[in-house]
């Protein structure tokens, strides 16, 4: 494919991030194989653009303007249906509702295109916006604010943003490396800002009529999150029927903000809420109970939905019991713990012992455990004086061990369990040896066969053995006990 | 003591119970087991007088003020385990020989 290769050599050539471009690039590829799928991929097939108007249509259709009009009718008509018991479906206003939602669907994706299209069109002006600023309205604002301005502290960008980004993209811009934009391609820009600017305004009017009618669509969600956040989330989720379907987890987070801006702490950043931290209970919790709150609002929600969903409690009755019910449990999660009882000690030995086994302990029995060498010298044969240690029965005895007729050949030493660690205590000890010791001396050790040793096998041999020899007034002795850090 | 004694009650009370005699009220024991110091603790156990071995020289009694409510738990726990295998004497854990500094 001519434009694959022709991205990776972008790619190479440029070396900057161009993976926007390429996808986008490759998208209206994408877009020519698959044109008979739907209408809506011309939108994305005329990403090779410069025209507005080919990417955004939806202010051109039919239908928005259909929708718009009513919305602006029926805000000004007010809300006078409240008390009407009618089946919630056949409902004119139900109707314009359940439209009102997949338009703010449509509206939110026409405004990420234009997003794109802007932000394509200003990346010649200044790159790194993109990045600093994600909010595809906030951007657009910033951009018409700073529109072909060079010099950024001309710009006044207060309200629009928090300072610690202002200040950032202020810095940004001083370094950047974008170059001023020509007329047609600026005014293009500015108008595609206003166009999302506009689609957002609408959006806006859309949400408020869906708020305003909130409490006769859906009364018991509007029970328990309140009719703003209500609205809010039906939009986003694209009606009620839809919001019903979702799993309460996925409640929780519509509409919850997306990574941080690079370098901004996230110590303050709540995780994992979305339009749910709007609500009033939300709030009014205290910090520490919050992420339990947050889940529990978000399930009862869904519940809310459901029964909405299915007009199964067009009172609302059912929204109020949940809210109750939530109340509840947030005032008890805050009471205390009841107070320690001291408890009375258990009769001694009623309790038997829990005896462990299993491999750790044997085998941590078996450091300890009495070796082939000992039992043989705990033993004595009949009729034959065992040896000892200072002959003629004094010193301890040997039993059994070296004995004739003991019937065995051989007794090895064994793998002394214990000696590893004791080993290993043994090997941290200094080599150098503090107090007199002859000038001559050194801790490497010169062998005719082996040439120069690092460690000095000698050592290992005084350390180990005489227990006879006093180690308080020998000449190699050292401390006995330096504590190492 | 008998603070101590108090506040030792409820924790022992799966395996010991407390009482506390007026000796200038009920003089029926004073003679038997020489109950004649302000203060004095005795262990019995169904029915039979345990002894304990205090490294004091009397072993029949504990009659000094015993400010450790943990020392006194131990004592007791170890006169009960004593006892429930049938002992008459059994060994304190601490050595109150030199209790008295000079």
């Amino acid at each position: 494919m001519a434009t694959f290769a022709d991205s990776f050599l972008a790619d190479l050539d440029e070396l900057s991030d161009n993976e926007a471009d390429i996808i986008e690039e490759n998208v209206p590829d994408a877009g020519n194989m698959e044109e008979d799928i739907d209408g809506d991929m011309a939108d994305i097939e005329a990403l090779n653009y410069d025209d507005l108007d080919s990417v955004s249509k939806l202010q051109k259709t039919q239908r928005y303007n259909d929708i718009m009009q009513k919305v602006e009718g029926a805000l000004e008509k007010g809300s006078d249906r409240s008390d009407q018991v009618m089946v919630l479906e056949d409902d004119p206003e139900y109707q314009l509702i359940v439209d009102c939602n997949v338009l703010s669907v449509d509206i939110e994706n026409e405004i990420v295109i234009i997003h794109n299209f802007i932000r394509d069109k200003y990346r010649l002006k200044f790159p790194e916006l993109e990045s600093l600023v994600h909010h595809p309205i906030d951007y657009a604002r910033v951009v018409k604010k700073i529109g072909n301005e060079v010099d950024l502290t001309l710009v006044d960008l207060e309200g629009l943003l928090p300072s610690a980004i202002i200040m950032v993209i202020s810095v940004t811009a001083s370094t950047t490396s974008g170059k001023p934009l020509p007329e047609e391609v600026l005014q293009k820009t500015i108008d595609a800002c206003d166009r999302a600017l506009a689609l957002d305004a609408a959006k806006k009017k859309v949400l408020d009529f869906v708020e305003s009618r909130m409490g006769y669509i859906a009364p018991n969600l509007s029970a328990i999150v309140g009719s703003a956040v209500a609205a809010k989330l039906m939009g986003t989720a694209g009606g009620l029927s839809a919001l019903a379907k979702m799993p309460a987890c996925n409640v929780q987070l519509l509409g919850a903000k997306k990574k941080n801006l690079a370098g901004f702490s996230t110590a303050t950043s709540q995780f994992r809420v979305g339009y749910i931290e709007q609500t009033e209970i939300f709030q009014t919790t205290p910090p520490s109970l919050r992420m339990r709150a947050c889940r529990l609002l978000a399930a009862k929600s869904t519940l809310a939905a459901r029964v909405d969903s299915t007009s199964g409690d067009p009172s609302g009755t059912a929204g109020r019991a949940f809210r109750e019910e939530i109340r509840k449990k947030i005032e008890k999660w805050q009471e205390p713990p009841p107070a320690k009882q001291p408890k009375p000690l258990p009769v001694p030995d009623s309790e038997p012992k829990k005896k462990r086994g299993g491999r750790r302990l044997r085998k941590m029995k078996e450091r300890y455990a009495v070796t082939d060498m000992r039992k043989l010298a705990n033993r004595m044969l009949f009729g034959v004086p065992e040896e000892s240690s200072l002959g003629d029965g004094l010193g301890e005895g040997y039993g059994m061990l070296g004995q004739a007729g003991s019937g065995k050949l051989r007794v090895s030493i064994g793998q002394s369990k214990l000696a590893a660690k004791v080993a290993k205590k043994f090997k941290e000890k200094p080599y150098g040896s503090s107090g007199a010791t002859s000038g001559l001396t050194s801790s490497l050790a010169f062998t005719p066969v082996q040439g120069i040793e690092l460690t000095n096998p000698q050592a290992h041999a005084h350390q180990l053995g005489s227990g006879t020899q006093s180690t308080y007034f020998s000449e190699t002795g050292t401390f006995s006990k330096i504590k190492r850090p | 003591m008998d603070e101590v004694l108090a506040s030792v009650a409820e924790t022992i009370k799966n395996f010991a119970v407390i009482y506390l005699m007026d000796i200038t009220e009920v003089l029926d024991f004073n003679t038997m087991y020489e109950l004649y110091d302000p203060s004095t603790v005795m262990f019995f156990f169904r029915n039979k007088h345990i002894m304990i071995d205090l490294g004091t020289g009397n072993n029949n009694k504990i009659n000094w003020t015993l400010k450790d409510k943990q020392e006194f738990i131990d004592i007791v726990e170890t006169v009960y385990r004593g006892a429930r295998k049938g002992r008459g004497l059994v060994i304190a854990p601490k050595d109150y020989s030199t209790k008295y500094r000079y």
